[in-house]
């Protein structure tokens, strides 16, 4: 038997070979949608927020509410320059007129332990989520070169990363005063460790940059506090919209922008804790989809009047202030530019929801 | 900001263009079919969590099966299913006309039998090599040895395979004529 007979053989005893593929129908599809719809790399975790799905320009908007984050570094300020003058109290969270009670609020907030880098130079110039109750959420801290980014998932979920990460390398032990965890080497300057599940959720801590070792990376790793929620809160920088800020910071940004019938801002209250460009896409993507169901119902009902009004206020959006400043940082404003002209001109896409977000 | 577009679209060209690729290899390697749903969902979970780690062009899909592999390792030491990713694939590749009980002739059950006996990484090299179609470098890099002893151990487990293929032949009285016949079907 020569090789070829023989490999011909093997080939022949192939269990793929039976199989076909023809009638998977949409399973493939459906399973690159749920792996997108997760947060990949913990800096792009921020894209679960927007389910993904075909279109790229969905992707495009997900990734890209995602991802901007660095406009902080300008006027971000560290930790320690916050002296308390705008401290945001829970109890002022909670005062916030909303749907959660306030000490339901507080409850769920501080069973969410907050990091901070307790360190000169560092400073905070990303920030997204940290819900009441969420369980998630993730915060990017730059020095020089260096950035750390943090991020919290729920409990539930930490098998299933640990065993990722384990295909990363090999786990070393580490962790921050008071809290182990296990350390992850992406290579020689990139380093994670991932703290071991406390009060439902687990956070994840990674360092890339410039000069990074083993050994720069348990030094800062030494600079981690875990703090209490009104500290944590304290420590935003100004720009960044803290739960107490939510309700003035709509009233500037809605200032412009034509308000669909029955909007109620409160629906903003949950939002949580944010950077500028990621409380701008909650606020217009509110707005949005409000809209875009007002200008789908007038359209089922006939009413031309209120149609047109819809398509009026979502055209306008080319000229709304918060999409033009947002528009610099990354392509949030053209992602809802291009569904507000599509639904304006009566197109409505049947993802139109992943494509902003909406409920 | 475009890096994170160009990541996920990465993953998405990365994902259509070795699906079935990677499909093939858990099916070959699982007892029932539908177990390959998980190893292919867990695979490019990895992949999509790492995606800036996936490394160019055709070098791609040697990193996803060496993911796959790790994984099978992990299925095969009875790890507990982790997500529900998958289960719409599942349930296609356990509804689905699974396999043809007309191709499961002998033959290839006594081919299977004898592949089964042949020692671990011998089988991968030559599993890699005649079903998924890889290269002795290819096979070298999935597998993390090198090129040079993937051709020995290919040529070993050939020889090996014969003399099983002999053994399981003489002990089941069966005589695997598709040899003579399927040959020159394929013009040889």
């Amino acid at each position: 038997m020569t090789d070829e007979q023989l490999d011909h053989l093997i080939r022949d005893a192939d269990p793929y070979r039976a199989i076909g593929l023809g009638h998977l129908d949409g399973a493939r599809q459906s399973l690159l949608e749920e792996i997108m719809s997760e947060p990949p790399q913990p800096r792009f975790a921020l894209r679960h927020r927007l389910a993904r799905r075909s279109a790229v320009v969905v992707a495009a908007a997900a990734v890209l509410v995602a991802l901007l984050p660095m406009a902080f570094v300008a006027g971000g300020r560290g930790w320690h320059e916050e002296n308390g003058s705008n401290v945001a109290t829970v109890e002022e969270t909670a005062a916030t007129p909303g749907p959660i009670d306030a000490a339901a609020a507080k409850e769920a907030a501080e069973k969410m332990p907050r990091l901070l880098v307790r360190e000169d130079g560092w400073t905070i110039v990303h920030v997204y989520g940290f819900r009441d109750g969420d369980g998630s959420g993730d915060i990017s801290f730059q020095k020089g070169t260096l950035l750390l980014d943090m991020n919290w998932y729920r409990a539930e979920s930490y098998d299933s990363y640990y065993q990722d990460r384990l295909q990363v390398s090999a786990p070393e032990a580490g962790g921050i005063v008071g809290w182990t965890g296990k350390v992850f080497t992406y290579s020689d300057n990139d380093f994670a460790i991932m703290l071991t599940p406390r009060d439902d959720v687990f956070v994840e801590l990674r360092l890339q940059g410039a000069g990074v070792t083993r050994a720069v990376f348990d030094e800062i790793l030494t600079h981690v506090e875990q703090v209490d929620v009104d500290t944590w809160l304290a420590a935003m920088p100004a720009d960044v919209i803290t739960p107490d800020r939510i309700s003035a910071k709509a009233d500037e940004l809605l200032a412009d922008i034509p308000l669909p019938p029955g909007f109620d801002k409160s629906d903003l209250d949950g939002a949580g804790t944010n950077d500028a460009y990621q409380f701008g896409a909650a606020v217009t993507g509110l707005v949005g989809c409000e809209w875009i169901a007002e200008w789908t119902r007038a359209d089922r009902a006939g009413d031309d009047a209120a149609r047109k009004r819809a398509a009026e206020a979502l055209t306008s959006s080319h000229q709304w202030k918060v999409l033009n400043d947002m528009n610099a940082e990354g392509d949030w404003p053209e992602v809802f530019w291009e569904l507000a002209d599509k639904v304006a001109d009566g197109d409505v896409p049947s993802t139109y929801k992943d494509w902003i977000g909406c409920k | 900001m475009t890096s994170a577009i160009d990541h996920e679209d990465r993953f998405r060209r990365v994902y259509a263009d070795h699906f079935e690729a990677l499909l093939a290899y858990a099916i070959r390697r699982v007892d029932r079919p539908e177990d390959a749903s998980d190893i292919v969902a867990e695979t490019f979970l990895v992949a999509w969590r790492r995606v800036r780690e996936i490394p160019p062009d055709t070098e791609a899909k040697l990193w996803l099966y060496g993911v796959a592999r790790r994984v099978l390792a992990n299925h095969h030491r009875g790890d507990q299913r982790r997500d529900r990713l998958g289960d719409r694939l599942r349930q296609r590749l356990t509804g689905g006309p699974a396999v043809d009980p007309g191709t499961e002739v002998p033959d290839r059950l006594v081919v299977r039998a004898a592949l089964a006996r042949l020692g671990e990484l011998d089988r991968e090299v030559l599993t890699l090599t005649v079903w998924d179609g890889l290269e002795p470098r290819e096979v070298a890099t999935v597998l993390g040895v090198n090129a040079a002893a993937v051709r020995t151990r290919l040529s070993r487990a050939r020889g090996r395979l014969r003399e099983l293929i002999g053994d399981e032949r003489a002990s089941s009285g069966h005589v695997l004529d598709v040899l003579t016949r399927l040959i020159p079907e394929e013009g040889r």
